[in-house]
């Protein structure tokens, strides 16, 4: 019987002339969303993938140069685009691009999209998880208010249940029916998309690939089903169409629009960023005067040479095989790193602390849910992005530690002398790995949870309400 | 006139009756006064940081005061110091926060290569930065036209729905009175609001009383008039309540949500700025070249930019500081083009939205307040010019050190120059927003007059 209500539902949407022109809309939005993110996914990679190859290319191709010189000249590190940053390009907008990677100092990643358009940037990207968060409920909404009412008001339902149907059953027969009629709109972009994706080569044979989609595809369904559920049980609740569809609305606006943007406002204004300014102040003031201000710089740079001289048993720097500046750098570069670490670690604290009030807020609302689901899965949300910092920042480090080990051998006067081309080549260039689903699976798993737990709570509340419905 | 008023009371007693427009309204009230303390006190912790970095400058003096006791190469203290260059909001910042989160609003300088240290970005939070900011701005860009739909939406609808509307005819009532009063009652409510808040904001903010009041007053009124044009056109379509609240959250949908997105997609695609990557790799690439190559190559590029120093002693040395910063200045010299290039691509995708902005009454109203708050790209363009200016300064200012071997002392660091910078208001970019919105809100009443006057009012 369920099935029969479901199929019923399904041909008389489809029949349904303002769905089919509402659905025909999303879906070419969807579309063109597709297109327009594999469009400025491969212009941005490109460009990004290019630059890297350059100034690799350049890193290798130095003449003969003194190993600090190389520390100065540095690197670049440009961060890829995630292959499925084309449904879901999530902070890629309002994260920078390239980090200069040089001796002594840690560089912010600069040149952000957001950076280089005017506010227009802030009313929100057309990208395919745009339309699927907020366009596609939208649409819920306008299939489903009128589920229960419309069925009241025309005497259907009282029919209906005279055959001996629950009206649980009748809910859950419309829920089938309409979740077809969505899976038909989305299902045509979800594959094109996965078309483009996999028709590169570099991802077709790629598993992990190939389960994030299959994760983003299973977490809209959840997502949409929530939808579904919600309209359909506001119907059954609500004695008329109209204050039901005024209802849906209410909660898509709240929902998809105001609580975000106040969670993220609210967060940040209970944890206070530290400025960039003021980090790199603090940085180099315990850099100089050690992390408890009991080890200042020159008192460490005494020690090590005084050590170094017993070791080696000689009186004078100039009988020591070893460079003094060279080891004098290696260890001031690991001090340094040691405390901007921990300032960094603190800076990513405190953004998670300003993100942690829209996390649990996923618990009351699923688009706040989806959102970071859908972000991480795509691999463009902030432990992503953290994770690229790291990763140059990792590369930075062993990079110049590198090379003031290559100065610390030249020995003593190293200053005078150059190292030869060939030592270049032999470093190996910054390539950056994006981490595996596995590692994202704990950023996955308060929104999954908090969108499992809205299915199983809207599918048993609902349910009771729509036991209690009027049939007439 | 007197039917008039009798009906706009009796709309006032019918709202305040229904307590779900009651709650709605106090509620956005409530969420604009919000955004109002949000936005003024985002601007005044703005305020705050960049009050702190004279003495993060000054710390960083008193440093190489120590390091330095005596007198100092100027070399050795234009590689060490940094000083900073601001940007301070304009008070209007507080009610449009526009880009200001995004973009950074101090640039920290030392006398090195400017543009491998413009560009630096500020500690944002991008999960935040996406969300975006809740400032009177939104509030009244995004969620009032939300209240003036939940408002008309069943303007003559529920009458019609409820069978008032045929009694209400009989009487000696004109139908253009009934959506006269009602329509006025609705306005007066929601400019009440948007002039109640606007004061508020302004008084909170201390923004100086000039025209800019007045404009800020016309762009928010006018906006809210466009979208009761659009309420009256759709009323004056004459369809039931859940029709017009569908096609209203629809025109919403497609003015605040669609087009904008499609703009942005549009203009990031006609304008492309992939000068900024190039940028970057190719200064770096010139000024480390500069240790590779002949010192007199090096030196007389650079006199040719400074004549007045030609005179100055050859280089024989392996290192001098003068040669130094001589290559820093011709890596900036030769990426010239490309920084031309990049801030007039960002500068052209900013003036092509602002063409295009007649598209969208949202898109006019936002960049229309970001204009006027001097909160948008534009701004910050200036600041990034101010502050290479001010570069520029402090090289003439170290130069004469370094190039008549001068030795720095400690006295000279009070009469470094330094750099303030505020945004200023676009009036006249706000002003021409204005005349589109005037213009939207035109078409949409006439529209509608139009409808009314080939279909008369049916009761039934």
């Amino acid at each position: 019987m369920i099935q029969s209500i479901a199929q019923k539902e399904f041909v008389s949407t489809l029949r349904d002339r303002r769905f089919v022109v509402l659905s025909v809309l999303v879906l070419g939005l969807l579309l063109a969303a597709t297109l327009v993110g594999r469009a400025s996914y491969s212009t941005l990679q490109q460009e990004r993938t290019l630059a890297q190859q350059t100034v690799n290319d350049q890193f290798h191709h130095q003449p003969n140069r003194h190993p600090h010189r190389v520390a100065h000249y540095g690197s670049f590190a440009f961060r890829p685009k995630s292959a499925l940053s084309l449904l879901d390009s999530g902070l890629d907008s309002f994260t920078g691009a390239s980090v200069f990677l040089e001796a002594h100092q840690q560089n912010s990643v600069n040149f952000s999209q957001a950076q280089q358009s005017g506010s227009l940037i802030r009313f929100g990207e057309l990208t395919v998880a745009f339309v699927l968060q907020l366009l596609v409920p939208l649409l819920i909404v306008f299939l489903c208010f009128s589920a229960f009412t419309e069925e009241r008001e025309t005497g259907t339902l009282k029919l209906l249940l005279s055959q001996g149907v629950s009206l649980r059953q009748v809910a859950w027969g419309k829920i089938a029916g309409y979740g077809w009629a969505v899976a038909l709109v989305v299902a045509p972009a979800l594959a094109l998309a996965a078309w483009l994706l996999f028709g590169q080569e570099e991802v077709a044979g790629n598993p992990d690939l190939w389960a994030r989609l299959c994760l983003f595809v299973l977490s809209y369904a959840v997502y949409y089903f929530l939808w579904i559920v919600g309209s359909v049980v506001v119907s059954a609740w609500q004695d008329h169409a109209r204050t039901a569809l005024v209802t849906l609305l209410g909660c898509w606006m709240l929902g998809t629009i105001i609580l975000p943007k106040a969670t993220a406002n609210v967060g940040a204004h209970l944890y206070p960023t530290i400025t960039k300014a003021q980090m790199d102040a603090e940085v180099h003031e315990q850099a100089q005067k050690g992390i408890n201000g009991h080890d200042p710089q020159d008192q460490r740079t005494a020690a090590l040479k005084e050590d170094l001289l017993m070791q080696y048993g000689v009186t004078s720097e100039k009988d020591l095989p070893v460079s003094v500046p060279g080891l004098v750098m290696a260890e001031s570069e690991a001090y340094t790193s040691k405390v901007y670490q921990q300032h960094f670690t603190d800076l990513t604290r405190t953004y998670e602390r300003q993100n942690a009030l829209s996390t649990l807020a996923g618990l009351l609302n699923p688009y706040q849910a989806i959102r970071p689901l859908s972000m991480s899965l795509a691999g463009s949300d902030f432990a992503h992005y953290v994770h690229f910092q790291q990763a140059a920042e990792a590369y930075r480090y062993q990079l110049v530690q590198r090379l003031n080990t290559l100065q610390a051998g030249m020995g003593y006067g190293d200053k005078e002398r150059k190292l030869d081309a060939a030592t270049w080549q032999a470093i190996p260039t910054f390539a950056y790995q994006a981490p595996p689903l596995r590692w994202a699976l704990g950023y996955l798993l308060v929104p999954a949870l908090a969108l499992l737990l809205w299915a199983v709570g809207l599918s048993w509340l609902g349910l009771k309400v729509i036991d209690n419905t009027r049939v007439a | 006139m007197r039917t008039f008023w009798i009906l706009f009371a009796a709309e006032w007693r019918h709202f305040k009756a229904a307590k779900g427009l009651v709650l709605l309204t106090s509620l956005v009230l409530l969420v604009g006064l919000y955004g109002i303390y949000y936005g003024t006190s985002e601007i005044n912790r703005q305020r705050q940081h960049l009050a702190e970095l004279p003495a993060l400058a000054r710390h960083n003096v008193d440093e190489l005061k120590v390091k330095f006791p005596g007198e100092a190469d100027a070399g050795e203290i234009g590689y060490y110091h940094t000083t900073f260059a601001v940007h301070h909001p304009t008070p209007w910042a507080s009610l449009s926060l526009g880009q200001r989160d995004v973009n950074p609003y101090y640039v920290k300088l030392r006398l090195l290569g400017l543009q491998g240290q413009l560009y630096a970005s500020e500690n944002v939070n991008p999960t935040k930065a996406l969300s975006g900011n809740f400032d009177l701005a939104f509030v009244l860009v995004y969620l009032f036209p939300l209240l003036i739909i939940a408002l008309c939406f069943n303007l003559l609808s529920s009458e019609k729905e409820q069978g008032i509307l045929t009694l209400l005819l009989a009487q000696p009532v004109s139908a253009a009175t009934l959506v006269g009063a009602k329509l006025a009652f609705r306005l007066a409510l929601v400019l009440g609001l948007v002039l109640v808040l606007s004061v508020v904001a302004m008084l909170w903010a201390q923004v100086p009383p000039d025209g800019r009041v007045g404009l800020w007053l016309a762009l928010a009124l006018v906006y809210c008039l466009f979208w009761f044009g659009v309420a009256f056109l759709i009323t004056s379509w004459q369809r039931n309540s859940a029709f017009n609240a569908v096609a209203l959250v629809g025109v919403w949908l497609v003015l605040v949500v669609l087009v904008p997105g499609l703009l942005n997609v549009f203009v990031s695609a006609a304008r492309p700025v992939p000068q900024d990557l190039e940028l970057t790799i190719k200064q770096r690439e010139e000024i480390h070249g500069g240790w590779d190559k002949p010192k007199t190559e090096t030196m007389n590029r650079f006199f040719a930019l400074y004549p007045q120093f030609r005179d100055t002693a050859t280089i024989k040395e392996r290192f001098v500081w003068r040669w130094y910063y001589a290559f820093q200045h011709l890596g900036d010299q030769s990426v010239q083009p490309l920084t031309v290039a990049y801030t007039n691509g960002l500068r052209q995708r900013y003036d092509l939205v602002n063409r295009l902005s007649w598209l969208s009454p949202a898109v006019a109203a936002q960049t229309s307040l970001n204009a006027l708050a001097g909160s948008d790209l534009p701004a910050h363009l200036a600041f990034l010019g101010s502050a290479s200016r001010y570069h520029y300064a402090l090289r003439a200012f170290y130069y004469p050190y370094l190039f008549h071997k001068v030795a720095f002392t400690h006295a000279d660091f009070a009469k470094e120059p330094t750099h303030t910078f505020t945004s200023t208001s676009e009036p006249a970019t706000a002003a021409s927003g204005l005349g589109k919105l005037l213009i939207s809100a035109g078409v949409v009443f006439g529209a509608g007059l139009l409808l009314f006057r080939a279909r008369p009012v049916n009761p039934r």
